[in-house]
């Protein structure tokens, strides 16, 4: 394995290396369960918790043979002794624990606030009793306790169990490959779906695929370089011309050019000129390159984005991560176009003007050179405080923002309750930390920088005066001096920038580093490899003892079981969060299903093609989402080749035609961000206009109608059941109403079916349904009351 | 399961049993299946890409009728009426030059030359509020525009206004 423990603080124990961490038992748990007395070798998998029973965290390792389920509780102590790569740990045990898996039972986990337990619980366990609270207490045993987040490793365990007692091979289903710690360092991951070390981000390799978005430009880039050094060497040149060949030489009785005043200035004029020229031909051409080259990213971007599965989005880092995306692009943008040329001038104009002052005066070289470390030491630490300064004044501000973004929308609350007041003294808090932060701020900013001002005057007094001595002396020139002081100046530019470019530098790569993660991330639902094609899909469903879970740690499905005959309806009822819209997911298979399977016509929809799967599939949903676009083009979604006939015809049957038309600009109105607004009713009626247009063989209605009101729930309601007829049908809805007619009702609780039958069956069953049932029509009698 | 096809009842006009008229009102009616609908609504379905096809009448309560497929399958009298009609809902005239566009304080105020149906030509000054919905591309090559009146002009033709006028509304066409 390279669970927990096969990577933490350094997977490759004993010599191992990095890459050979991809074992169901690393070698240094085999060592450590050697040392117990554990045959080792016959250990089939294993993991690496955190906390003892008592609580206490520890390192604990987790094994499972044929026969035994062993723990080890003890310290674990990594030792680097070659560089970082290779790491030995030593285990040394408190504890050790066997339990025989016929012993055992089944094993179960519970989750509490931050930790979970791993349970087993001895026995046959009833099919309605799944909840381990309500199991006997004398029939279960606790064996562990560990962190929340370790919850899918021991999920896994737990499925290893499974497997040997069905006497199946023991990995079936069981990944091994990822990881919760950098192989290389051991540092855990920030974010454990993020396999990304800040410690060993090599931010160089990020840049290098940066700029291999260039290939395509590489005469242009090239020529960008060539320009950027003639720019460089011109703004070295320019100050030798125009201060020591001018007093030197021309000013000079004994110079060469003597009087050649115009000459001179028209030679340094001519530099200037070049000078100028070279910058508009960099900028033009960094400018005709790097719009393309964040098109190349941007299109990379949304391709990767069209192929990854709904779970990426739904999940909170990657919606972080998508809203941000185009902010990166253009991080990058800027980097490139504001900074990098920027950093080839400053660090070729330090090498090139250090180079120069040497080759002319070795010892006032160094002269200057001297005060450049403590110059650029200077710079960091005022731009770090000033940083600092800076990022607590825009906390408060945007914590200002939010207050009077509060204010505003709050004012009948804050008026009902008569506390203006306080509302006032709060901003006034805020405005005076605000005040005391900018100040520090300003202080800073006036007094630093002049500071630094007076330390870089003090090494030209330095040069100044030696120089002096040297050029009274004879050793040099008058117009040596003086450009060795100009060039002191020209210094001062790129230590104060490359001092404060390497934030940018770094909030770039970290930019581009996400880029990349989105580009690169592997779809979770893939077409298979020889899907099997449905001539006639006939729409047949059967749902066989599904699991599945959005997160690890809370299980949403628990072993449910359905069938669905084609052209019938299924109502599905029950409580908010029971899995009722996650069994839709898994239909159209958005999600997999953790365990069991759903088919249709009776394929597994993990063997059928996607594309026809999810085109003879129609979800009518609350969430309705409506494309930038005319409505025509809207409703053709699903099926682009369809007629005009066709669209209105099923805006007809969808009971939208009569408001499309009375629009402006009809079927044509453009509708999305910025388009005609329409109201939730509208736009539901477009979204089963699309649906009717998709004429799909199995159509899912999950809680279409739930926000509607009575009026335009009845107009939705009559077109959906046009739209049903002659179609499998599962229909979600809170109002049990709604779903009287349909062929079969099943109740949902805490993820498994609960009943099953007609609405006359249910109601004479006086079960959860007829519980459901009365609760309801109570409730709507009170409000015909009211 | 039905096709689409198999399905599909639009409740299209029975040219053979309409009748368009104008009453003593002056309001376009029609004669429709035994029926006198004095007072009738036309709407275009596809306003832009096919303004005299697919026509929905309507009554006075919003009902429809029936759609018109084709204005051109309708004698020309009765043509001549359903196109009066749909020019006076769709009023837009064509915009012929723009001679001044200038923008103050979030407005674009436009002084143009226009030209009505009847291919009557005058000048008229508008103000537009917020432009990016209210200049819209209705295709690659026309463009409409809403002023805070709510009266539409229309630039059916990019290519056949003339240099000044291009580049002055170039600004606000996304």
């Amino acid at each position: 394995m390279n669970e927990k423990g096969g990577t933490r603080r350094g997977s490759p124990r004993e010599g191992e290396e990095v890459s050979q961490i991809k074992e169901p038992v690393p070698g240094y748990m085999k060592t450590a369960f050697q040392a117990n007395g554990v045959a080792a070798d016959k250990l089939i998998y294993a993991i690496h918790t955190d906390l003892t029973l008592e609580g206490d965290f520890s390192d604990v390792y987790v094994a499972v043979d044929n026969t035994h389920l062993h723990i080890l509780y003890g310290l674990e102590e990594v030792v680097k002794v070659e560089g970082a790569r290779r790491i030995v740990a030593q285990y040394t045990t408190h504890k050790a624990e066997a339990y025989p898996l016929i012993d055992i039972g089944e094993l179960k986990t519970e989750k509490l606030l931050s930790t979970c337990r791993l349970i087993s619980v001895v026995g046959e366990t009833s099919e309605d009793n799944d909840d381990t609270s309500k199991d006997d207490n004398a029939r279960k045993k606790l064996l562990m306790i560990f962190s929340l987040g370790l919850m899918g490793y021991v999920d896994r365990l737990i499925k290893v169990v499974k497997n040997i007692r069905e006497g199946v091979d023991p990995m079936r289903e069981v990944i091994v490959e990822d990881t919760l710690f950098c192989p290389k360092c051991a540092t855990r991951y920030p974010e454990p779906d993020r396999k990304l070390c800040p410690k060993c981000t090599d931010k160089m390799s990020i840049f290098f695929r940066l700029l291999s978005f260039f290939r395509f430009y590489t005469g242009k880039v090239a020529a960008v370089f060539v320009v950027v050094l003639a720019i460089t060497g011109l703004s070295i040149l320019a100050p030798y011309v125009g201060t020591r060949m001018f007093v030197d030489e021309v000013l000079s009785p004994d110079g060469q050019w003597y009087r050649m005043v115009g000459t001179i200035v028209l030679f340094f004029m001519g530099i200037r000129l070049l000078n100028t020229g070279f910058e508009m031909l960099q900028g033009v051409v960094v400018g005709k390159i790097m719009p393309w080259i964040i098109y190349d990213l941007q299109m990379r971007i949304f391709e990767a984005m069209q192929r990854l599965s709904v779970g990426f989005y739904t999940s909170k880092r990657t919606g972080a991560l998508m809203n941000r995306v185009s902010r990166d692009a253009r991080n990058i943008y800027w980097f490139f176009v504001d900074g990098l040329p920027f950093i080839i001038i400053n660090v070729a104009t330090f090498i090139g003007v250090f180079i120069v002052m040497l080759l002319m005066e070795w010892r006032l070289a160094l002269i200057c050179i001297s005060i450049i470390p403590a110059l650029w030491l200077m710079y960091r630490l005022i731009m770090h405080v000033y940083r600092r300064y800076h990022h607590k004044f825009w906390v408060i501000n945007s914590q200002m923002n939010n207050m009077v973004s509060d204010a505003v929308n709050g004012q009948r609350v804050i008026k009902a309750f008569a506390r203006e007041g306080e509302e006032a003294n709060r901003f006034a808090n805020l405005g005076s930390k605000q005040v005391e932060v900018d100040v520090a701020r300003n202080n800073l900013g006036f007094t630093a920088f002049p500071a630094i001002g007076m330390f870089r005057f003090l090494g030209q007094v330095v040069v100044t005066v030696v120089g002096g001595m040297m050029v009274i002396n004879g050793e040099i020139s008058l117009g040596m001096l003086l450009v060795f002081l100009s060039y002191l100046q020209m210094l001062a530019g790129p230590i104060n920038f490359l001092a404060t470019v390497s934030n940018w530098w770094a909030r770039c790569m970290d930019a581009a580093q996400r880029v990349f993660e989105v580009v690169d991330a592997h779809a979770d639902i893939v077409e298979p490899e020889n899907p099997i094609h449905l001539p006639e899909m006939k729409g047949e469903i059967a749902v066989r003892d599904v699991w599945f879970q959005y997160d690890p740690a809370t299980p949403v499905l628990k072993g449910m079981s359905l069938d669905v005959p084609a052209g019938q309806t299924l109502g599905i009822v029950g409580k908010t969060g029971a899995g009722k819209s996650t069994l839709a997911n898994l239909i159209a298979r958005l999600y997999d299903v953790n365990e069991g399977s759903v088919h249709v016509d009776g394929v597994d929809v993990k063997q059928l093609s996607l594309t026809e799967l999810r085109t003879n599939i129609g979800i009518v949903s609350q969430e309705i989402y409506l494309f930038i676009g005319s409505i025509i083009e809207n409703i053709r979604y699903a099926r682009p080749e369809a007629t005009l006939e066709e669209v209105i015809w099923a805006a007809k049957m969808a009971s939208a035609h009569d408001f499309i038309v009375t629009l402006p600009d009809g079927y044509e109105t453009r509708v999305g961000a910025g388009g005609q607004e329409l109201s939730g009713g509208e736009r539901q009626r477009l979204s089963i206009a699309r649906t009717i247009i998709q004429n799909p063989k199995i159509l899912i209605l999950d809680e279409a109608t739930a926000a509607m009101d009575t009026e335009t729930e009845s107009k939705i309601q009559t077109a959906l059941n046009k739209l049903q007829t002659g179609r499998t049908t599962i229909a979600i809805a809170h109002r049990l109403s709604t779903l009287k007619d349909a062929d079969m009702l099943a109740v949902i609780n805490e993820g498994k079916v609960v009943e099953t039958g007609t609405h006359e069956d249910l109601m004479r069953k006086k079960g959860e349904y007829h519980k459901l049932y009365s609760i309801q029509m109570e409730g709507l009698k009170v409000i015909s009351m009211d | 399961m039905e096709s689409i096809k198999d399905q599909m009842d639009l409740g299209m006009m029975d040219l053979n049993q309409a009748t368009f008229y104008v009453g003593e009102g002056g309001f376009t009616g029609l004669r429709y299946k035994g029926e006198d609908y004095k007072h009738i609504v036309l709407r275009r379905i596809m306003p832009i890409d096919q303004p005299l096809h697919y026509i929905s009448v309507a009554d006075q309560e919003n009902k429809e009728i029936c759609i018109l497929k084709a204005v051109a399958d309708l004698p020309q009298d009765q043509r001549d009426i359903v196109e009066r009609e749909l020019d006076s809902r769709y009023y837009s005239p064509e915009v012929l030059d723009l001679m001044s566009v200038k923008d103050k304080l979030g407005y674009v105020y436009m002084e143009m030359r226009l030209r009505n149906k009847q291919g009557k030509e005058y000048d008229k000054s508008c103000a537009v509020k917020d432009v990016s919905r209210n200049i819209r591309m209705l295709s690659n090559n026309s463009v409409i525009i809403f002023d805070v009146d709510g009266n539409r002009y229309v630039v059916s033709d990019l290519g056949a206004l003339n240099k000044q006028s291009l580049r002055r509304l170039d600004a606000y066409l996304f």
